[in-house]
């Protein structure tokens, strides 16, 4: 009776092997499709606050890839399949970054601060042939799939191929703006619909529309990148990055403004207070999900001082616990866990991890400020900015200027060349083909002396523009000293016409130039954290540890071109037809006009009249004669009964008889 | 004798069966596409809806107001926004003027935010121009162009497009560089037409001087409703002084108040809307063309152009997959609830098409066959195929005689 039901036993494994196991591999394919969302919040110096959303989802590169995903976006998937995109960066950006106020030398600002308007590029797993094709193809997937005319970058007057001046430089990179592109909710729908709770749960719920288009800046970002390294593989996969970086005002309620102090004190603030709405819990798709504070390292230090100077606890024990409960401002809720950077005066991450929440109890962080403090942002190497010169609609220069914002001087850089300490600078400058560039006139102002451009380029990559066909590009890579106090680069321009059918319906606001992009490839943006802080999984506390380039877009420049007064035409027409009528009127007139016989007409005419006239005179003197003589030739010639006169007489008596019969009665 | 004559005739009658059949069942084909080309018996498969607004410009707010209030009115009323084709020529919605970010409001109370959080627009800004216009009714767009962005209709589709902006004696302007001429309309409509892109289309458009559109409008199945008379003009219903603009036209405020009690199963006819239009309310003359729809306006619902409410047939059998005719999407859940009134020579058609499915495909072409030489115009194609018939015939009898 023992042996039975072990060989049943057994038969029943063997049964189901195959079927568990299968259920297993399914499990572990299930395990590894991730997704994770972030937000990090941060009090920026001029009483504004940064929320940047970080969703990230990864797809392994498997067979099924394509085909069917759990959590990662099919129609993301499809677009890398059809397009052989290796790497794609859209984003949608209304507002301009403040690079002296908001920081311009951290992961944020040189990862997240995008230009106004479209900015895609694309680096595609084709030849170089067909890059184009694809380029064209996957603007159009993009348009419909995001409600925005990103298809005009399809034109080759719209999109370049810079080489050595963008970061992810490749050969086959395409890089496109649309500087003047509206962004809007439905723009923000379809990107928040690739999330797998869309905004249904999770920290995605935050996003009341009206809220963050009220921002003063808004930048939303969908980075994809594809990596199929087949040594490393975890890394191997899709990923597709999501990002919304939103900078909103906290509205300033009577009690945060301490009017007594001379300093005003930051407003505080709440998640609920920004954006209208809170946390109801995580979205239960998503591996890590997790709020981040981040106390910039000026904002710590200050802090610091600021608790050194009101001495009133003796600053002992500095732990944990003095990190999280700091006097300049307070915490509505306690963080799971705190991060410091490792150097001295760096800043502070405070993380809390999102769980299921009750409708009663809803995560609602809130920072609430005690003191008033004063701090600045971390800025970066070099101040770009860019302006036009020059007047009138024919001709005008641009010029980029640099300028240090250290006022001490001196950069600590990562690579410094032993003898002499350099700074290199990338610039990339894309200029539609209506304004068309000299580029023989570029000069080079170092500390406002004019110098050389060679002694400085280090590189250099230019493609004049072709009128109608492709914007003109300019790569260069400089390398200036470190005691560098300001540079100014400058290009003189002719403004070009376009055709009649080429302006736009708007076209007396003027043209955009795109923003240049200025990076600085030897400092690196990135928190550094000792390695036993990294407990935390979250995809974005890694991204603010990443290396990534510093990277500072300047302003778009508005050039007004000379527009045609669109109802010239018209005008043109109808000023022409009238000279032409009153010129050949004229002529016809003149030279059919017989003068000699005209008058003699005239003459004739005013004779005939003269005629006619004499003879109605005579006759009516005739008739007036006849009639006063009349009286007697009928009555000699009829009855005077018969008259007709006479009847007609009767006739009316009666008619006015009977007309005054019928009233009367 | 006669018996080696007979089995010598067995295979030539074999032969003549073959030919017969084969006959049989390409003029079955003919008659099967002819039948399928002819308007009365295509069927209402679904409901798209074009939605355009030509105006830019912040004081032009009120047109996409419009545009707006009827995207969501046509969306309420159960028209997907994969069959809404949304052209927005400026962004009102985000506009740096607009002192609700992300809102756009068509009345003063600002009960109703129109943009919403799920609105999907199609065409946006510079796209919108007549060209692209065009391209969409008509069809012809690049290949790289997403189905999002395409009038994806067939012959039994019912099509509403709505047009609003400024317009005058024959024209509407297109974000005020560019002007569809009533001739274009009418072009685009009647090539549509031959492109068999849809059963019914109804023109509504809100411009100044909207019936001068419609003149040259000649396509068979196309109503039209315009906001005003030619030398009217059509006026704007009130100002939000918030918002600093006027927020809606009175023709449209006036068919959102119609349609304001509607809901999906309602019967309301189109006679019923048009009947709805107050000359003294609008300021200005409503104007219908009727003369090139067939069916009575009493007996058409709204929701045949302004909603999505499919016909049900209900079949004995189970599901056959036999190609086209039948309608693609069937709203089983309605049937029960909504009964229509209208349309009883469809219901007769879709019997007869319901009874040709239960029975074999035999008798199906036979009937094709029927009911191919009973049409008139087909009879010259019956003697083609007739005297094609006689060929095989006399060559099989002459082979014979021989």
């Amino acid at each position: 009776m023992d042996v039975p039901p072990k060989s049943s036993f057994i038969l029943f494994l063997l049964f189901w092997f195959p079927i568990i196991s299968s259920l297993i591999a399914v499990r572990s394919d299930f395990g590894e499709e991730e997704f994770s969302e972030d937000l990090l919040l941060k009090p920026l110096p001029d009483r504004k606050v940064l929320a940047h959303f970080h969703f990230q989802s990864r797809a392994p590169l498997s067979d099924s890839f394509g085909r069917h995903h759990h959590l990662f976006p099919k129609a993301i998937s499809q677009l890398v399949q059809k397009f052989n995109v290796k790497a794609m960066e859209l984003s949608f950006t209304q507002g301009r970054w403040n690079y002296e106020r908001w920081g311009g030398f951290d992961p944020i600002s040189s990862s997240n601060a995008k230009p106004p308007g479209v900015e895609l590029w694309a680096v595609f797993n084709v030849p170089p042939s067909q890059v184009d094709t694809y380029w064209k193809n996957l603007t159009h997937s993009l348009s419909g799939l995001f409600c925005a005319s990103i298809n005009f970058l399809e034109s080759s007057t719209f999109y370049s191929a810079p080489e050595i001046a963008f970061p992810p430089a490749s050969g086959n990179l395409r890089y496109g703006t649309l500087p003047r592109e509206a962004v809007c909710t439905e723009n923000l729908t379809p990107w928040l619909k690739l999330l797998p709770c869309r905004d249904k749960a999770g920290l995605s719920s935050l996003m009341n529309r009206p809220s963050i288009y009220r921002s003063f800046y808004h930048s939303q970002r969908l980075r994809l990148t594809l990596s199929n390294s087949a040594a490393d593989e975890l890394n191997s996969g899709i990923v597709l990055e999501q990002t919304l970086t939103v900078l909103l005002q906290p509205q300033i309620v009577g009690a945060g403004m301490n009017y007594g102090s001379e300093k005003k004190l930051q407003p505080s603030w709440s998640l609920s207070s920004i954006f209208g709405r809170k946390v109801n819990g995580r979205c239960v798709l998503a591996t890590s999900s997790s709020v981040f504070l981040q106390i910039d390292g000026d904002l710590f230090t200050q802090l610091e001082n600021l608790q050194k100077n009101t001495a009133i606890y003796a600053a002992d024990d500095i732990g944990a616990e003095e990190l999280t409960s700091n006097h300049g401002f307070e915490l509505s809720i306690k963080p799971d866990r705190v991060h410091k950077e490792v150097e001295k005066g760096s800043s502070i991450l405070y993380e809390y991890e999102i769980k299921e929440y009750t409708d009663t109890e809803q995560f609602d962080l809130s920072l609430t400020w005690k003191h008033p403090v004063v701090w600045s942002s971390p800025l970066p190497p070099l101040h770009a900015s860019r302006f036009l010169m020059g007047s009138g609609n024919e001709r005008g220069a641009m010029a980029i200027s640099l300028k240090q914002t250290e006022p001490t001087g001196g950069f600590v850089c990562a690579n410094c060349v032993e003898e002499r300490c350099e700074l290199q600078v990338n610039v990339l400058q894309i200029v539609p083909w209506y304004i068309k560039v000299y580029y023989h006139t570029l000069q080079l102002f170092v500390n406002e002396q004019r110098q050389a451009v060679t002694d400085f380029v280090e590189k250099m990559r230019v493609s004049p523009s072709e009128d109608k066909v492709s914007p003109g590009l300019m790569e260069l890579v400089l390398k200036f000293p470190c005691d560098l106090k300001s540079a100014v680069l400058s290009v003189e321009f002719d403004k070009g016409f376009l055709h009649i059918d080429e302006y736009p319906p708007d076209a007396n606001q003027g043209f955009d130039i795109p923003s240049a992009i200025i990076s600085f490839p030897n400092f690196h943006a990135g928190l550094q954290f000792p390695d036993n802080s990294s407990l935390s999984k979250s995809p974005m506390f890694s991204k603010l540890q990443e290396k990534s380039h510093v990277l500072s877009y300047t302003e778009v420049l508005l050039v007004p071109l000379t527009t045609p007064d669109f109802s010239m035409p018209y005008n043109v027409i109808t000023i022409t037809c009238t000279v032409f009528a009153l010129y050949f009127g004229s002529l016809l007139n003149v030279l059919r006009r017989r003068v000699e016989e005209e008058k003699k007409r005239l003459i004739d005419e005013a004779n005939k009249k003269g005629l006619l006239r004499r003879v109605l005179t005579k006759l009516t003197a005739k008739f007036r004669r006849r009639s006063s003589e009349d009286p007697q030739p009928p009555s000699a010639s009829s009855s005077s009964i018969m008259s007709p006169r006479l009847i007609l007489k009767v006739l009316i008596v009666a008619g006015i008889a009977v007309v005054w019969q019928y009233y009367s009665r | 004798m006669g018996f080696p004559i007979y089995g010598f005739l067995k295979f030539p009658m074999e032969v003549l069966v073959l030919l017969l059949v084969c006959l049989s069942n390409i003029s079955s084909c003919v008659a099967y596409s002819s039948a399928s080309s002819s308007f009365d018996t295509t069927m209402h498969t679904n409901n798209w809806a074009v939605l355009v607004c030509t105006s830019r410009f912040w004081f032009n707010y009120r047109h996409m107001a419009n545009t707006l209030s009827l995207y969501r009115t046509v969306k309420r009323l159960g028209i997907p926004d994969e069959r809404i084709i949304l052209m927005l020529a400026d962004d009102m919605a985000c506009n740096a003027r607009n002192k609700y970010p992300a809102q756009v409001f068509n009345n003063e109370n600002h009960k109703l935010n129109l943009y919403g959080d799920n609105v999907e627009v199609d065409y946006r800004g510079y796209e919108v121009t007549v060209e692209n216009f065009l391209r969409v009714l008509t069809g012809r767009h690049e290949t790289a162009v997403p189905r999002s962005k395409r009038l994806l209709s067939d012959e039994g589709s019912h099509i509403l497009l709505y047009m609003t902006g400024h317009g005058g004696d024959e024209f509407l302007k297109f974000q005020d560089s560019e002007e569809l001429q009533s001739h274009d309309l009418a072009d685009a409509v009647k090539q549509m037409k031959e492109k068999r892109r849809f059963k019914e289309l109804l023109i509504m458009v809100d411009t100044c001087q909207a019936a001068t559109l419609f003149s040259q409008l000649h396509s068979p199945g196309v109503l039209a409703i315009g906001s005003s008379m030619k030398g009217e003009n059509s006026y704007s219903h009130h100002l939000d002084l918030d918002v600093g603009v006027s927020v809606v036209d009175r023709f449209t405020f006036y068919t959102l108040a119609f349609f304001e009690r509607l809901n999906m199963y309602d019967n309301a006819s189109l006679s019923s809307l048009f009947n709805s239009y107050d000359p003294n309310k609008l300021m200005s003359t409503a104007y219908y063309r009727m003369d090139l729809y067939q069916r009575r306006l009493e007996e058409v619902p709204v929701t045949n152009f302004f909603g999505s409410v499919m016909e049900t047939i209900h079949t004995e059998s189970g599901y056959r997959s036999k190609p086209s005719k039948m309608p693609l999407g069937q709203s089983v859940r309605d049937s029960d609830r909504r009964v229509l009134r209208n349309s009883h020579n469809e219901d007769g058609i879709s019997n007869q098409i319901t009874e040709e499915y239960l029975q074999g495909s035999g008798r199906y072409i036979w009937n094709a066959i029927l009911g191919n030489a009973d049409t008139v115009e087909n009879v010259d194609a019956f003697v083609c195929y007739g005297l094609l018939l006689m060929l095989p015939l006399l060559l099989l009898s002459t082979w014979l005689s021989r």
